[in-house]
């Protein structure tokens, strides 16, 4: 068997002191990305440093934003009245994933730092996965890609960043503490991820003991709408194929303001500002929320089993904007 | 001795509970995976990662020392087995690690064997194996493929002439993926021997096969070999093949004296048990203007692996079901270098079914005839058309009839995309469904004590399904007893031989030898009576047994109980062994009858974004004789189930370039999960069936045929879009 240590501390400060000492040590918090990782002999760390019990569980509610420990389970998340009634494109999309067992163990910190699900990089026995052994090629390129990404990717890794919640937190531009070697800083989710194109093997701007200790909702303002649609092949318990996240805010028959993030889609949550701007102060006209979907596709990157997904990204961005541009019934 | 028609109706048929229901919600039933023995090792599979060549270099000398490792066993140092006999289904898939030939991915190289099986499992991730990788022949369509006949072609009249005579004709080219059984229960084993006598726990649906197998590949007694399997986490006909895992560890154990357990994996059941091979079918279909068939052709390729060829039964069905006097079939299978394919629930039947009644609703579009009406034109309800004999039994008319008007058929608009909700397309489809017969040979034997008690003993298994309870209902009716003062022992070779569960034969087979067993129990019973005995002098077939008491069958209160019967005899126990006899002259006159269905299925779909929601399914069966109502249900909403994942979800994918599994894994594969399943209506129409004693035909499988075709023809009755391959994805709904 290998053996890794595991340490269990109850202080913010040794828990990151004890990752930064050791290259091989890396935070555990619900377990249910890594431990399958660990399972399948993808991920091999030395030392697990369990932070479970760090005082990082809650929900402080503000008056404009959410402050959420980063151990906050999703379903703790999901169940708190504040989110039902100010975010609820943030509830629906942390109903909509994983399953309750997961949603029960599954925290808000490690849903962001959540691995990508594509079965070349699961699988050891493949070589070529640039995102786990840089400079290795790219597996999925070549053989069975339908869970894979079309935004941000290019021919070296067309990973998937499979998270639901993270979809609407990029849109109403959450960001996180994070606590490290060289102190506390806040990093928006906007800057948080590293696209697969701008480099396969990086997923995100954290520094090895870098620990996310809380992430920080701002709530939408009154008169604000929010929906998010996930489109996927069974009803339930499985990843995006694409989802649509949108928070708008109607004067009459006008989209005052909007917010819009899509998932299943992008090597990371993907913010489609070009979309929001071609629709901010313009009349709800199923033309042009087409279009605004074509423009945030327009850079797609496909191979064969993912290029279905442009065109469903458009119709999924399209139907919840109709959905949302609705007259309140 | 003749067979009578026994009575049967006191808690035949009855929906009474599952009689190992609470074993299991207890956590007290045995699984295979829970055998613990004294010493017992645990071994893990080590499978290769190429899928064609040789392998040039394993070395093992470092993983031994590991800690707690064992021993590591290849073609190096595996024991030569003989060769595997032909036994239900044929021989083994192949037999392990007797070579160096890699013939597909995922194959196995090696077995760790350990303390412990995350020591086993850390070595076997360690070990470094080298081959002499070949290009494998992957695609279906390689010019260089092995071609070979899976089935005798089938043909009568003359097609071309029933083509050239249609008014209306239609052809088109079908297709289905490979699936994977995947039971809920891992598959594995412990294997311990004494001497040459080696023991058994695994999770095989046949225990004689195994039996069987198992000696001759080791060269010891039959007698010696006890497969013991009392209880089953599934199977879906993974557990019918003698599968390389069971001879691995049975060789492992022997080599080292210590009895082994081996559990495969989740990814290791997509690669390691079998699966449902993927086809391509071409139907063409002629039809007179009024609907009568003119001709059908059917012709089926299914992919196999290199060694061990696909089960077939593609087009079994299709001389059967419409009266058509010219029909042919032609059944082909490729050897590629892919994983052993092998039965899953209604094999081939559900490919078939799927080519066939996919074009049966296409003609029906065609002719402008509604598909209900096209298919109650055409059934062959009287005898068989591929021979003439009258059916033992074809309820198929008021399966579709039952069914039509449960559902509402009725008020079906036929026109494509002409029933909406809103933004949502409603379509609504059918089919219809039948299933080979098929009557394996059992054994039982019934024993009674004097305390009034009865045992039911059989080497049968019980997939989950219900063996245990419905052969339990049965003895009580023919013994006059409570079922629970009716052991039914089954899961053991050691108990008088069985056939496997496969095949929807299972529950029949048993029940017509525990029939021919009673009927021997009561001849054994009555030989015991004295002259002095009320009883004396009648003839066994005027006797039968009632509340613990041997009766004359016209007058029930002569009786004689069983506890002075076998003391008069210093006795303590009678039994009487039985088995699935011939025909009698009336049956073997008949065409014997499978089960038919008809499925009616509504689907919605959202055509912005491609959703397709199953809304309704009324499922009618007719299954002859259903011994239990609650279970026979079950077996029909799981079939259900199954239907729909093969309809809308599964699909086990392969590299093209390397051959590997793509995604072998509960998260990657895709089945039906609850919120993709509605509500199911469950009808049993019929009559008992005239063939056997027990009137049974078996139902395990024939409630998954038909699903997929009606929910594609809903799909086409929503859409004006015929899809012709599985499974139908959100990519080709979107309009």
């Amino acid at each position: 068997m290998r053996a890794f240590v595991y340490d269990r501390p109850t202080a913010v400060g040794e828990a990151v002191a004890a990752v930064a000492a050791d290259p091989q040590a890396a935070f555990l918090a619900g377990g249910t990305t890594q431990l399958d990782l660990m399972k399948d002999g993808v991920w091999t760390p030395d030392r697990l440093v369990d932070i479970t019990r760090l005082p990082l569980r809650g929900i402080l509610v503000e008056s404009q934003q959410l402050k959420v420990g980063a151990l906050t389970t999703m379903e703790q998340l999901a169940a708190e009245p504040v989110v039902a009634q100010r975010l609820a494109f943030v509830r629906e999309a942390l109903l909509h994933g994983a399953s309750v067992q997961l949603r029960n163990m599954a925290t808000i910190g490690g849903n962001l730092l959540q691995r990508t699900r594509c079965r070349y990089f699961r699988d050891p026995s493949v070589s070529a996965c640039n995102r786990r052994s840089p400079d290795s090629g790219c597996a999925a390129v070549d053989n069975v890609a339908r869970m894979h990404a079309v935004l941000g990717v290019d021919e070296r890794c067309i990973a998937l960043h499979a998270s639901d919640v993270a979809v609407p937190l990029i849109a109403v531009e959450a960001s996180v503490l994070v606590d490290g070697p060289s102190g506390q800083r806040r990093i928006p989710l906007t800057e948080f991820w590293v696209r697969a194109d701008e480099g396969p093997s990086i997923e995100n701007v954290l520094g090895h003991g870098d620990l996310i200790t809380e992430i920080d909702i701002p709530l939408l303002p009154a008169g604000w709408r929010s929906g998010y649609l996930k489109v996927r092949d069974r009803a339930s318990y499985e990843f995006a194929l694409t989802s649509a996240a949108v928070a708008l805010q109607m004067d009459g028959d006008m989209i005052a303001d909007i917010r819009i993030a899509l998932g299943g889609v992008g090597s990371v949550p993907w913010r489609a500002r070009e979309a929001e701007d071609m629709l901010r102060g313009t009349h709800v006209d199923p033309v042009r929320f087409e279009q605004a979907g074509r423009a945030t596709m327009a850079s797609a990157f496909t191979v064969p089993g993912t290029a279905f997904k442009v065109d469903l990204a458009v119709r999924t961005l399209s139907r919840q904007l109709l959905t949302m541009t609705e007259a309140p019934r | 001795m003749t067979a009578t028609k026994p009575e049967l109706g006191t808690w035949v048929g009855k929906g009474i509970d599952r009689v190992d229901g609470p074993h299991k919600v207890t956590g007290t039933a045995p699984y295979a995976s829970d055998v613990t023995l004294p010493g017992m090792l645990h071994a893990v599979v080590v499978t290769s990662t190429v899928a064609a060549g040789t392998i040039t270099k394993i070395d093992t000398s470092a993983l031994l020392t590991l800690p707690g490792v064992r021993a590591v066993f290849t073609h190096e140092n595996f024991p030569r087995l003989n060769h595997s006999p032909d036994v239900l289904f044929g021989e083994a898939p192949t037999t392990p690690m007797q070579d160096n030939r890699i013939t597909f991915h995922g194959q196995e190289v090696a077995l760790v064997v350990a303390d412990t099986v995350q020591e086993a499992t850390e070595a076997a991730r360690l070990i470094e194996v080298t081959y002499a990788a070949e290009t494998p022949l992957l695609d279906p369509a390689d010019g260089r493929l092995e071609t070979l006949p899976l089935s005798p072609d089938t043909s009568r009249g003359d097609t071309e002439a029933g083509w050239a005579a249609a008014d209306v004709r239609v052809g088109a080219t079908y297709r289905t993926p490979e699936n994977t059984n995947n039971p809920l229960g891992l598959m594995g084993c412990v294997a311990a021997w004494d001497g040459d006598h080696l023991e058994i726990h695994d999770t095989t649906q046949g225990t004689i096969a195994l039996r069987k197998t198992l000696a001759v590949m080791f060269g010891v007694p039959e007698s010696g070999v006890r497969v013991r399997v009392p209880y089953l986490g599934g199977g879906f006909g993974a557990g019918l093949n003698q599968w390389p895992y069971k001879l691995l560890a049975a060789g492992a154990a022997r080599e080292l004296g210590r009895p082994v357990k081996v559990m495969l994996t989740r990814p290791q059941m997509f690669r390691l048990v079998g699966h449902r091979p993927d086809t391509e079918q071409q139907v063409r279909l002629g039809a007179a203007r009024d609907g009568t068939l003119t001709m059908i052709e059917h012709r089926a390729t299914s992919l196999s692996s290199i060694d061990f060829l696909a089960v077939g039964l593609i087009t079994s069905g299709t001389p059967h079901l419409y009266t058509c006097p010219n029909v042919a079939t032609v059944e082909r299978t490729v050897r590629l270098n892919r994983r052993y394919p092998t039965s899953m629930r209604a094999p081939g039947e559900a490919e078939g079914n799927w080519a066939v009644e996919t074009a049966m609703d296409e003609l029906a579009h065609e002719l402008g005839m509604d598909p209900l009406e096209l298919r109650l034109r055409n059934f062959a309800t009287a005898v068989d058309p591929a021979d003439g004999k009258p059916w033992s039994s074809n309820a198929v008319v008021e399966c579709c009839k039952v069914g039509a008007e449960l559902f509402g058929w009725s008020r079906r608009d036929p026109r494509p995309s002409s029933m909406r909700e809103g933004d949502l397309l409603i379509g609504w489809g059918m089919a219809a469904a039948g299933f080979f017969a098929y009557l394996p040979m059992s054994q039982a034997r019934v024993t009674v004590y004097a305390d009034g008690t009865a045992a039911v003993r059989s080497a049968a298994t019980d997939l989950g399904t219900g063996t245990y309870t419905v052969i339990t209902q049965l003895a009580a009716d023919l013994l006059g007893l409570h079922p629970q003062q009716v052991d039914f022992q089954l899961g053991d070779s050691d108990l008088p031989a069985s056939a496997q569960s496969g095949g929807s034969g299972l529950a029949s087979s048993v029940s017509n030898a525990v029939i021919d067993a009673v009927a021997h129990l009561q001849g054994a019973l009555l030989d015991l009576a004295g002259p002095d005995s009320p009883l004396h002098g009648q003839r066994p077939e005027d006797v039968m047994c009632r509340d613990g008491a041997l009766c004359r069958r016209d007058d029930p209160s002569v009786r004689v109980p069983i506890a002075d019967l076998l003391a008069g005899q210093n006795l303590v126990e009678a039994s009487g062994d039985g088995r699935v006899r011939p025909p009698d002259p009336e049956a073997a006159a008949m065409a014997q009858a499978g089960a038919y269905g008809a499925r009616f299925v509504e689907v919605a779909i959202d055509p912005m974004i491609g959703r397709l929601r199953v809304r309704r399914v009324v499922s009618v069966t007719d299954g002859g004789r259903i011994l239990n109502q609650k279970l026979a249900r079950s077996q029909i909403i799981g079939a259900t189930v199954g239907g729909i994942g093969q309809a809308l979800f599964e699909d086990t994918l392969t590299d093209p370039g390397t051959g590997r599994v793509a995604n072998g894994t509960f998260g990657d594969y895709l089945v039906a999960v609850n919120a993709d399943v509605p509500d199911v209506e469950v009808v049993f129409v019929g009559e008992p069936d005239r063939y056997t004693p027990a009137g049974t035909k078996g139902i395990g499988e024939i409630g998954l045929v038909g699903v997929a075709a009606a929910i594609g023809n809903a799909v086409h009755h929503a859409t004006g879009r015929r899809l012709r391959d599985l499974p139908i994805t959100i990519d080709q709904l979107m309009m």
